[in-house]
């Protein structure tokens, strides 16, 4: 469609211009005759007018012609006048031109000159240049022969020096030589050799080289020697002199050997010490702990005081070596401290006695959890300080690499980085403490586990308090324990103490709790009775009931009741106090974190804990089940039958008894009375929280069960007023015993109570559909038809003519 | 404490960027290549040389699976006999096992009775238990044969699997059939509380483990 309009526009257009082409053409022939004339006039003016002329016969005609023609003439002379008053101007230009002639021929040899004069300039440059090239290699020959010649001069000088240093013992000089040899270039020393002065380079070479031999062989002996003389100050004078000789790894090991053996006889003495000496009781109890911070923080000290000397003469990068070589020590003495303590504090015996335990339930024999106590802190305590050792070497290792690692390749970085990790996780003392955390956590379990139950054995409850004593009990030792895996920094161990909490929570403590909300709320004989009516499952229920409490008595029967708020209560706390647990837990990790350790590690400990409290929520929920249990057997029972006792107050009244009801209240007043009364103990017993959640149960069924009973019920206008008052009275009173909204879960009876009080059946469209204003109608149709009956006035063709 | 709380709560659960959460677990001898597989499985890499794992490592991973979003919490255990009571640990809340031995290592075969009786012991009794033998590109040393594995396997009323962390064999396949398990394992508990809840109300219903899967 779009397109055809175009085509026609566009055939419009060339249509237009075809038209206005013809007008030019029009407008062409109009004015082509004097065109024509006036070319013919300037062209070939006789011809043309000529025949013009002879074809005149007017003499006007010829006048005008003639006229023409005289102005024409004149024109021509104008222009004839001008052109010869120009020659004399071209003939001075061509003068000037052929003067010019010999000039330009004098120019043309002139460039060629120039241009062969150029060619012979480029050449000569070239010339020079390559002779330049030729001096700056015989300059760069001339320093090479100079450095040889210097090196061998140096090779001479070093000769005569090592061996003047060597006879007057000055090994530090000695060594300054061959230092200074052995940073020779190789390759020059054996260019010189094979040139004409070998002989002489030769026997400096050889001089040298016994030299060398002579000083290395030197060295370490008087090395060993110093070392086993225990000479530290000799000691580290030779140690300095080993990388001048190219041997960083022997001195390193040589020197490290010493070290090894100034710290193991410290070590041993310091364990003969402990074993033997009588430290005061309170340090008794963390002998080996003590004893191996000693070791441990000795070696720590050796590496701060040596690293500076091994830095200077060695170089960074070296450290690493050094502390390879005291690791193997320390793992020897780590390994004597732990064993001395597994036999003297009977580890694994305890160990295995618990392992037996927890498998077979009942062993013949036990342990006392608090028995536990002082060995599970010493081994915390010990793998607390063999991390904090390994990070310390950690620490420096890794400086000490990233000296030289800044312009290393990363390949290399990692490589250095991946050395230190595989050091420091894989030796001895790692393998050592983390066999000691192996044993540690079951232990760590069972203590939970044991003390837990007893304090669940234990349980006290005071009364006037909401609580027992076992809940606040059960999250001490909880916390207890799982601090005391903290303080072992070992991030694995707290994890898993994390994992047995929350399964000693939720299996565990969470059983118990169950087990006594099972046992149920226990009834009085009167309500037992009415359940018995109102169904025979209760029935059978109560009278297990009853067969309990003919053995307990009525006393025991308060006490359960008791028992089974404090249990609710207990829930709660419980569920708070979990959350309470992670939270803290969560700063406490915190401030290991600032202490390196990695993002998977945090991970790994939010993971845990998120699974820690999640149990919260499980407590919530067998808090939430115990409030219906309350509900369904202490409360349901008593308030049904109150609220059907409405059935016995007649609503169809008159005047009357309307009097009469205002006089002396009928039911609502000892329903109140009633309530009151048995949330009275509840109150009482139960924490603000729960009597909160209760009540709102309890207001959920007394709404429920009035809805039941008043559409049992029949009503005269003055009942629905009655109704009316009544209703408000009682939702005056549950709002004023709970925080809840009260209104809302009223919402049906009160617009019951509204419809129960009409004048006429056709009043409720003044309240219904597009009159309802800000109401908003709770109640079907059927449902306000259903209410309407209720009312012995009201026709039931009236109620079935309404439009809902 | 009050009712609302807690839907609240459940619907917080939905709202997170998955619709399950598994944990799996990886056990068995030292040296088997569970590190290799959950290395594999989640960041494609086959890294040569793998050291002995210290403790436990975590990793997660989210799959999708017939639209659904699952997070699996992968833990990798080490095999080392001393660090078997952290291990224990994880058992009770994994909703998974990876029991791991090595085809071309007879002994790592022979242990896994006594892998068993640790399940036995310490996992949920609806944990679900996949015996994976692994390094099947090492075919030439193998000493334990496929039928042997399968039977032990079927006795166990185990799922069974051969794979191969260097060839990538198997690695998906076994991670994805059991996440789609765990989803089905998941569905059915939610069906099955329901039944209960709708049956007997207000008795103390039995609480799912795998409540933070709830379906949508």
């Amino acid at each position: 469609m779009e397109l055809e309009w175009n085509c026609n526009q566009f055939r419009s257009r060339k249509f237009s211009e075809s038209g206005s082409s013809l007008l030019i053409r029009h407008s062409l022939m109009a004015e082509s005759s004097p065109i024509k004339l006036r070319r013919c006039d300037s062209a070939c003016v006789s011809a043309v007018s000529m025949e013009a002329i002879s074809a005149l016969t007017e003499l006007e005609d010829l006048e005008k012609v003639y006229l023409q023609l005289c102005n024409e003439e004149k024109e021509v002379e104008h222009e004839l006048e001008k052109l010869m008053g120009q020659q004399a101007n071209m003939d001075t230009k061509m003068l000037s031109l052929h003067r010019m002639g010999p000039n330009l021929q004098l120019i043309g040899g002139d460039a060629s000159q120039l241009s062969g004069m150029i060619t012979f300039t480029c050449s000569l440059a070239e010339n020079v240049s390559s002779k330049v090239r030729q001096l700056d290699l015989a300059k760069t020959r001339l320093y090479k022969v100079i450095q040889r010649a210097d090196d061998i001069l140096d090779l001479k000088f070093c000769t005569d020096g090592v061996q003047t240093a060597l006879r007057n013992e000055d090994y530090e000089q000695a060594a300054a030589h061959i230092h200074r040899y052995l940073s020779l270039d190789q390759s020059v020393i054996e260019l010189s050799r094979q040139g004409g002065e070998s002989s002489a380079v030769d026997a400096s070479l050889a001089t040298l080289q016994e030299a060398e031999q002579r000083l290395k062989v030197l060295v370490a002996e008087r090395l060993d020697e110093a070392v086993a003389k225990g000479d530290l100050a000799q000691v580290e004078r030779f140690f300095k002199i080993f990388p001048l000789l190219g041997l960083h790894e022997q001195g390193l090991a040589r020197f490290g050997q010493y070290l090894c053996s100034q710290l193991a006889s410290k070590a041993e003495e310091n364990l003969l010490l402990a074993v033997g000496g009588d430290l005061g009781e309170r340090r008794a109890a963390l002998l080996f702990a003590d004893t191996l911070t000693l070791l441990l923080e000795g070696i720590a000290r050796v590496v701060e005081t040596h690293q500076p000397i091994v830095e200077t003469y060695y170089g960074p990068g070296y450290l690493y070596m050094l502390i390879t070589h005291l690791q193997q020590e320390c793992d020897r003495q780590a390994q004597k401290v732990v064993d001395k303590f597994i036999k003297q504090r009977d580890y694994h015996n305890k160990f295995q006695v618990i392992q037996n335990n927890m498998m077979k339930g009942v062993s013949a024999e036990r342990i006392e959890p608090r028995e536990l106590d002082p060995v599970l802190l010493e081994v915390t305590l010990m793998n607390a300080r063999a991390e904090l050792y390994l990070r310390f070497l950690r620490r420096r290792m890794m400086s000490d690499f990233e000296v030289g690692d800044a312009t290393a390749l990363p390949g290399i970085v990692q490589e250095h980085k991946d050395s230190v990790e595989k050091l420091l996780k894989h030796c001895k003392l790692s393998q050592l403490m983390q066999e000691l955390i192996g044993y540690y956590i079951p232990m760590e379990e069972y203590y939970m586990r044991e003390t837990v139950s007893k304090a669940v054995a234990m349980d006290t409850y005071e009364k006037g308090q909401l609580t027992s004593s076992m809940v606040d009990d059960c999250f001490y030792i909880v916390k207890k324990c799982i601090s005391r895996a903290l303080s072992s920094s070992s991030i694995d161990c707290l994890c898993a103490m994390i994992n047995h909490s929350t399964s000693v929570l939720e299996s565990d403590f969470r059983e118990v709790v169950y087990n006594k909300l099972r046992q149920g709320f226990p009834a009085t004989t009167l309500q037992d009775i009415q359940r018995g009516v109102s169904s025979a499952v209760s029935l059978m229920q109560s009278s297990l009931q009853q067969g309990k409490f003919n053995t307990l008595g009525i006393d025991s029967a308060e006490v359960a009741k008791a028992a089974f708020l404090v249990t609710l209560n207990n829930v709660e706390v419980c569920s708070e106090n979990i959350s309470t647990l992670k939270r803290t837990l969560e700063s406490d990790c915190a401030k290991l974190f600032t202490q390196g350790a990695g993002a998977g590690d945090q991970a790994k400990i939010d993971s845990c804990l998120s699974d820690l409290v999640n149990t919260s929520s499980k407590f919530k929920d067998l808090l939430q089940e115990g409030l219906m249990e309350l509900n369904t057997t202490a409360i349901k029972p008593q308030v049904k039958p109150w609220i059907s006792s409405f059935l016995s107050i007649s609503h169809n009244i008159e005047e009357e008894e309307f009097n009469e009801y205002e006089a002396n209240d009928p039911w609502v007043q000892q329903l109140i009375v009633n309530l009151e009364q048995l949330m009275a103990e509840f109150k009482a017993g139960l924490s603000p929280v729960i009597y909160d959640t209760l009540t709102s149960l309890m207001t959920n069924l007394v709404s429920m069960e009035m809805e039941k009973t008043v559409l049992k019920c029949t009503f005269s206008r003055l009942g629905g007023l009655q109704f009316d008052k009544e209703l408000r009275s009682l939702v005056a009173y549950l709002t004023t015993v709970t925080t809840w909204t009260i209104r809302d879960k009223f919402a049906r009876l009160t617009q019951m109570a509204t419809i129960l009080n009409l004048e006429r059946v056709t009043e409720i469209l003044d309240y219904w559909g597009p009159n309802s204003g800000p109401l908003t109608w709770r109640l079907t149709p059927a449902e306000v038809r259903q209410v309407l009956a209720l009312r012995i006035d009201f026709r039931s063709e009236d109620i079935k003519r309404l439009r809902l | 404490m009050n009712p609302l709380s807690i839907v609240w709560e459940k619907t917080r659960v939905n709202m997170e960027d998955y619709d399950y959460l598994f944990k799996i677990v990886l056990i068995g001898n030292a040296g088997v290549g569970k590190t290799c597989l959950v290395r594999r499985f989640t960041q494609g890499l086959f890294p040569p040389g793998q050291g002995a794992t210290i403790g436990v490592d975590f990793m997660i991973k989210t799959v999708e699976i017939k639209g659904e979003k699952v997070k699996l919490q992968i833990w990798d255990t080490a095999g080392q006999e001393r660090f078997r009571s952290i291990t224990q640990s994880y058992y009770r809340s994994a909703n998974a096992l990876i029991l791991t031995y090595d085809i071309t290592c007879e002994d790592s075969f022979r242990c896994l009775p006594e892998w068993l009786r640790e399940i036995e012991q310490y996992a949920n009794t609806t944990v679900v238990t996949v015996l994976v033998g692994n390094k099947i590109d090492l075919a030439e040393k193998r000493e334990v044969l496929r039928q042997r594995a399968e039977e032990f396997a079927e006795s166990q009323s185990m799922l069974y699997l051969e794979t191969s962390a260097k060839e990538s064999d198997n690695v998906e396949k076994l991670f994805l059939d059991l996440a789609c398990k765990l989803i089905r394992e998941a569905k059915q508990n939610t069906l099955d509380n329901n039944d209960t809840a709708n049956a007997m109300p207000g008795e103390g219903k039995a609480i799912s483990y795998l409540s933070c899967c709830s379906t949508n």
